[in-house]
């Protein structure tokens, strides 16, 4: 999830120019049928699970449709402590990683200082390595500092997973800002906060918004940070999913989870990925 | 933490010097974390790893922890494991996508926005609830199984749990972001350079491979390397879909580190998973920075 941002602007910014008529594109209708085949039907299938009371092997559709297993799962306590702590954990680490890396965007964006383009790359470090072995040196940092098993110790590794793109793309929206604008209304005797309140943040608030927004679903879903230094105390969702794929007898907890869950963050990030758009972080992917 | 935020409406131009304390100020915090929980644990753990006390308790510069994971034939199962694991989903992410992404350059219309959709659509859905789906369609009495039923044909032999398990489903997760990659590479083969060899007599695969490969070349090691960064150590899918013996890296070093209580030896198989990708780490980082300071 995390590498999302970059590639959702690729995705948006990219357009097809040449109109050209063909008969019949078959390249194009095997790709979709089989692209479709490996891609919608396995989710459609745990959707179909998480509204089936009874399913029995060999028949193709479920003998029973219902919705007693949403009732059960959400009547779980594992499954509200987990969620709680959830959104606990992604909105402490989106607040903190707003708070941190917004005026480090803005300084990225506007001023010079020495050593900026090195610090500037120097958040590319993380994604230069392999992630779980990075992860295993960190645990082993914070096994000495008792961080293991702790709140703060999970909300510092998410911290970090977030920090990339909650710096690249604000940069990439604060550059964007005309500032040919802000010039004038200095020019009309604003000051630089009212200049950076009205001219500034409306037109770079929204790409800000995106990337805030991706920032918390990603972290919301984060599982391998959460998992090795969480355990065995904080049991985010992720974690408790991995539970219940390994030991959980009755397959439509798993499954009204995951339509629960994802649905949400889904709508979430076709709106991020909306608002990015205009490949403005395109260039940041090394294509 | 606090002192930064209230710093953010800053004047517009900087250009005057008396200002770049605040620069670096304002990026001290995420630099810091940084430096302290991705540099330094690096370090750490190379340090650590190499410079500790032997038997006889003297401190010095040991290479034991190493010599035991290469001398220990389950760890050396293990990482042949994840190399294969790697080539494989590398093979199979180009062979799959180089053509989807070729199709998408070279045409237009609903058709390959469909397409374009629904190879982009995977990275929308997290590995935990994949790991699940995946069960539920290619494990035991799954979804294939039902439908190869229905139609009389013997059940499939069920990639859960086999070295497969992994290689489908880091497949399934890496697709958008190869077919993004190569897509954004093909974006800089002009249509003129097509028009012209083909106006000289090439053939599909001639152009392919004269005159399209050569530009995208580095988009596709970009693509490899980023698989690779991700597939070598990655976890969720292996620890879920893969069988417990032999393991890849990834659960490997978790089990070293929670169950074995070994953080040692979880280190040291860290270091060699460092050391393994060093070469398309520093070809990323080497990408995006080039194509950033374009």
């Amino acid at each position: 999830m995390k590498q999302l941002a970059p590639a959702l602007v690729m995705a948006s910014g990219r357009r097809k120019s040449i109109p050209v008529r063909i008969p019949t594109d078959w390249t194009g209708i095997i790709f979709a049928v089989v692209l479709s085949a490996a891609v919608i039907l396995p989710l459609l299938v745990v959707g179909v699970w998480a509204f089936t009371e009874v399913w029995r092997y060999p028949n193709v559709i479920p003998q029973q449709f219902g919705l007693r297993f949403w009732n059960q799962t959400l009547t779980r306590a594992d499954v509200w402590s987990a969620l709680t702590l959830s959104l606990q954990l992604s909105t402490v680490v989106t607040l903190l990683s707003a708070a941190i890396c917004l005026p480090a965007a803005y300084a990225f964006a506007r001023l010079s200082f020495p050593g900026r383009n090195v610090l500037f790359f120097s958040f590319l470090a993380g994604h230069a390595f392999p992630k779980f072995g990075l992860l295993i040196a960190i645990a082993a940092i914070f096994l000495q500092l008792n961080l293991i098993g702790t709140f703060w110790g999970v909300v510092l590794i998410q911290l970090v997973g977030t920090l990339l793109f909650m710096i690249w793309i604000p940069v990439a929206a604060f550059q964007s800002v005309d500032r040919r604008m802000e010039e004038a209304a200095r020019d009309v005797g604003a000051g630089p906060f009212r200049v950076f309140w009205s001219i500034t943040l409306p037109q770079a608030g929204p790409t800000i918004a995106a990337a805030v927004l991706l920032s918390f679903v990603g972290t919301f879903y984060e599982t391998e940070g959460a998992w090795l230094i969480g355990a065995p105390g904080i049991r985010t969702m992720p974690v408790l999913m991995i539970s219940f794929i390994n030991n959980q007898m009755v397959i439509q907890y798993g499954a009204v989870l995951s339509v629960m869950l994802w649905v949400p963050s889904f709508i979430a990030l076709m709106f991020a990925r909306r608002v990015i758009g205009g490949g403005a972080f395109a260039r940041g992917f090394g294509g | 933490m606090t002192d930064a935020a209230p710093a953010a409406p800053r004047p517009l131009i900087d250009s005057n010097d008396s200002r770049r304390p605040t620069g670096l100020l304002l990026v001290a915090i995420p630099v810091f974390l940084v430096g302290w929980l991705v540099i330094w644990p690096i370090i750490n753990a190379i340090v650590r790893t190499l410079w500790r006390p032997d038997e006889s308790g003297a401190i010095g510069f040991n290479l034991d922890s190493y010599v035991f994971f290469f001398s220990d034939q389950y760890s050396i199962n293990n990482l042949t494991i994840t190399l294969w694991t790697t080539l494989m989903c590398a093979i199979l992410l180009l062979v799959i996508c180089l053509p989807i992404s070729l199709y998408l350059r070279f045409s237009a219309g609903r058709l390959p926005a469909y397409v374009q959709a629904m190879a982009i659509f995977p990275m929308f859905v997290p590995s935990i609830i994949l790991a699940y789906a995946f069960i539920r369609v290619l494990g035991p009495n799954g979804m294939v199984d039902i439908l190869l039923n229905s139609v009389g044909l013997p059940k499939i032999r069920t990639p859960y749990l086999t070295p497969w398990g992994p290689v489908i489903g880091l497949v399934w997760d890496n697709i958008p972001l190869t077919v993004l990659i190569l897509l954004s590479g093909l974006g800089n083969v002009a249509n003129q350079a097509i028009e012209a060899a083909r106006d000289v007599g090439a053939n599909r695969l001639q152009v392919f491979w004269h005159i399209i490969l050569p530009r995208i070349s580095n988009s596709v090691l970009v693509a490899i390397s980023f698989a690779v960064l991700g597939i070598f150590s990655s976890f969720t899918l292996p620890y879920l879909l893969g069988p417990a013996s032999p393991e890849m890296m990834g659960p490997f070093m978790n089990r070293t580190f929670r169950e074995v209580n070994d953080p040692l030896n979880a280190i040291t198989q860290a270091v060699i998973t460092f050391c393994f990708c060093i070469a398309f780490g520093l070809f990323y980082v080497r990408s995006v920075a080039r194509n950033q300071g374009k």
